[in-house]
């Protein structure tokens, strides 16, 4: 509650640190916004590439709108929770020379990410409708989901970063692990191969026990195949943003006192 | 019972210590912060920064901090900012707060002026609309003109600091912490911090503030502190705590105390049974006796304006000098400083101080406004290490027959012409009661009548 609190007297300065990020980050260069498109847009050529060309995939028609679906919002987690981890250190002359919210450094680097992902779901919706042309795909009303579903992976999404932001200035190695989890988990969550294909069932349950997978599922779901959620996925969704968020402004809490003079 | 709180910063028993960084104590921190919530460190992988620590500042005060490097000023605001918090020990600060620690320290270099402008101010607790009020005064005030849309990387290092202090200031803090920024940027841009920190300390701002130039200190502050390795060593008239400090940094120990003074002055306390003298220095050099005179050599301590008097120090030399100034200060009972001068801004060089010996100080004609007033006598090295310096050292009273305001009373008359006329009024029957209509009257004869009751030794 005294978070949230925190955090809503801090809002305007959050919204103009986010803004100045985005600002700051594509002034001077031609293709400006593009290029923050351009990593999830290769991703999404090469995987198509392989599994459409080299091992072409039996089980997924469409299969570059399935990949999609997991890339952006795998994309979003991932990109934001590894920045947060240097969010604090690379911004030292703050924590050091003003007062300042700590905790809004890694929620800049949430939103700044999440408005990269808003930016791109015109594509991915242009995309849906392009395979639904083609007969491959079917826009349903199940899409009207999506910004419930960010909202809600935005909130985990800005626990963990939270959580890794404090961490990493007491922990430096922290980076490096989790840049290597963070491969590692782009491969066990079932974003470049769906659920069912998974045959084994210990496998089965080790994937669910990835925070992410619920989250990439629940968005294949909605977009791709065109269904609600599964019950437990939704439960373990709101679950992960819950537990997300509190352990993670708690922890941050613990080592807010220490920062200052760690970084 | 208790209302507002007087005081704007309180701290009591305050230490901090730093936690020395190994690469092992990095996981300890970690788990330990995790796991007990215990962030004290042990005694044997830390320093203490500061070392009980108790002041108050009060509401509207100018409180300078001195002291060497590494004595833990920058620590001690950035306790009371709240960037850091103090391992024990009491804090209570009361009012908005700002911190001028390093001034543009939240800029971006990649965005303009104008967002930068926006950007700092929300940090510095500016709602939008507040900045967009102050706009046009924070411009105004940073001079960068034409930059102004551009990137903030683009700017001089000067016009970088301009701006910053632009938006600190502006940002209208009942508590402003200052740390060194007033010695950054050029001559003009110093004038003008310190004009505009005037004229915040006069809006009634309390003013918090760690500086090397202890000019600044004696010029701006009421009360100093000195800070010698986490320690207060000494606190309150920043005239006498800079000056234990330089007194330490050039190697010599203070041998005048207040305690000491009434040994080392013998009379001092008697001839100055008005005054409440403050009194300290090295004591190579002492001046024994202060005094106020006419020009027959009676010692006042009332006199008409205008009159011709002299101040006369009584010299004693310890240990011969080569090094030597002599300064007088007037300063009105506010506080307010009437006058001061030395013999080195005079420029006179000092040759030798190797006997006992008078200085005169002579004014023709002593030109103030009826009050009581308070001298200042010091003698002390080229850069400022006292040998004597004692504040406060004779009191006097200026009477005169009109009530007129101000200190100063430039010699002038009225001249009317044309139409314009007055009645010829024998301006002491108004309302002026009798014993200063006495004592006015005596004093407009050509010698000023209030003499001290004994008359000088020496003559």
């Amino acid at each position: 509650m005294h978070e949230l609190r925190t955090l809503y007297r801090h809002r305007q300065l959050i919204a103009a640190l986010t803004a100045r990020d985005l600002k700051a980050r594509y002034r001077g260069s031609i293709l400006g916004f593009f290029w923050s498109l351009a990593n999830p847009l290769l991703l999404l050529g090469v995987y198509t590439l392989v599994f459409t060309v080299f091992f072409p995939s039996q089980t997924v028609r469409a299969y570059p709108l399935f990949l999609f679906c997991g890339i952006l919002p795998w994309t979003f987690f991932s990109a934001a929770v590894l920045e947060s981890t240097t969010s604090i250190s690379s911004n030292s002359g703050l924590i050091k020379k003003v007062m300042f919210p700590a905790e809004a450094l890694p929620l800049v680097v949430v939103m700044s990410h999440l408005v990269h992902f808003v930016l791109a779901t015109p594509i991915l919706l242009a995309a849906l409708v392009g395979y639904t042309l083609t007969g491959a795909a079917q826009v349903r009303m199940t899409v009207l989901l999506l910004p419930v579903l960010m909202f809600l992976q935005a909130i985990f999404v800005a626990g963990v970063a939270v959580t890794v932001s404090s961490a990493a200035v007491l922990f430096r190695d922290l980076r490096d692990i989790i840049t290597n989890l963070m491969q590692l988990g782009f491969f066990i969550t079932p974003i470049i191969y769906p659920m069912e294909n998974i045959g084994w069932r210990p496998l089965r349950a080790l994937l669910r026990l990835n925070p992410m997978t619920p989250f990439v599922v629940a968005y294949q779901d909605i977009i791709f195949y065109g269904k609600l959620p599964g019950i437990s996925d939704t439960f373990l969704m709101i679950a992960y943003a819950l537990v997300g968020a509190g352990f993670g402004f708690t922890v941050f809490d613990r080592l807010r006192d220490t920062l200052a003079e760690a970084i | 019972m208790s209302s507002e709180p007087r005081y704007s910063v309180a701290l009591q028993n305050v230490f901090k210590s730093y936690r020395l960084w190994g690469r092992r104590s990095q996981f300890a921190t970690l788990k330990s912060a995790l796991l007990k919530r215990d962030l004290k460190p042990s005694p044997e992988s830390s320093v203490e920064a500061l070392k009980n620590v108790s002041f108050a500042v009060h509401k509207g005060e100018a409180f300078g901090v001195i002291g060497r490097n590494g004595s833990g000023k920058s620590t001690l605001l950035k306790i009371i900012s709240g960037i850091l918090k103090p391992t024990s020990g009491y804090l209570s600060v009361n009012g908005r707060i700002a911190a001028l620690i390093e001034l543009g320290a939240g800029f971006h270099p990649e965005i303009t002026g104008r967002e930068n402008i926006y950007i700092n101010g929300i940090m510095l607790g500016l709602s939008r609309k507040e900045i967009d009020q102050r706009f046009a005064s924070i411009v105004d005030f940073s001079g960068i003109g034409d930059f102004l849309d551009q990137p903030v990387k683009t700017y001089s290092s000067g016009m970088y600091v301009r701006l910053g202090f632009a938006v600190a200031v502006h940002v209208d803090p009942e508590i402003l912490l200052i740390d060194e920024v007033l010695s950054v940027g050029d001559e003009e841009f110093s004038a003008k911090c310190v004009a505009k920190i005037q004229e915040m300390k006069y809006r009634g701002v309390t003013l918090l503030f760690v500086t090397h130039q202890l000019d600044q200190v004696r010029k701006l502050c009421d009360r100093a502190l000195w800070l010698d390795r986490g320690e207060p060593k000494a606190i309150g008239d920043p005239m006498r705590v800079v000056d234990g400090y330089l007194q330490e940094v050039s190697g010599v120990a203070p041998a005048i105390t207040p305690a000491s003074a009434a040994e080392i002055g013998g009379a001092t306390q008697e001839d100055n049974d008005l005054t409440e003298e403050e009194r300290w220095g090295s004591g190579e050099v002492i001046l024994r006796h202060v005094a106020l005179v006419d020009q027959k050599g009676h010692e006042l301590i009332a006199l008409g304006a205008g009159v011709s008097v002299s101040i006369e120090m009584d010299v004693e030399v310890r240990v011969p000098q080569d090094d030597f100034v002599f300064g007088i200060g007037i300063y009105h009972a506010d506080g307010t400083c009437v006058y001061g001068t030395n013999t080195d801004l005079e420029g006179l060089l000092p040759d030798r101080l190797d006997a006992n010996g008078r200085v005169r100080f002579v004014m023709p004609s002593l030109d103030l406004v009826a009050g009581s007033y308070r001298v200042d006598a010091a003698v002390h090295t080229l850069n400022g290490r006292a040998f004597d310096y004692r504040r406060g050292v004779l009191r006097f009273v200026v009477g005169a027959r009109v009530h007129d305001i101000g200190v100063y009373r430039p010699k002038h008359e009225w001249r009317f012409d044309g139409g314009i006329t007055f009645k010829p009024v024998d301006s002491l029957q108004r309302n002026v009661p009798a014993p200063i209509a006495e004592y006015i009257r005596e004093s407009q004869s050509a010698e000023p009548q209030f003499r001290k009751r004994r008359s000088r030794s020496e003559e």
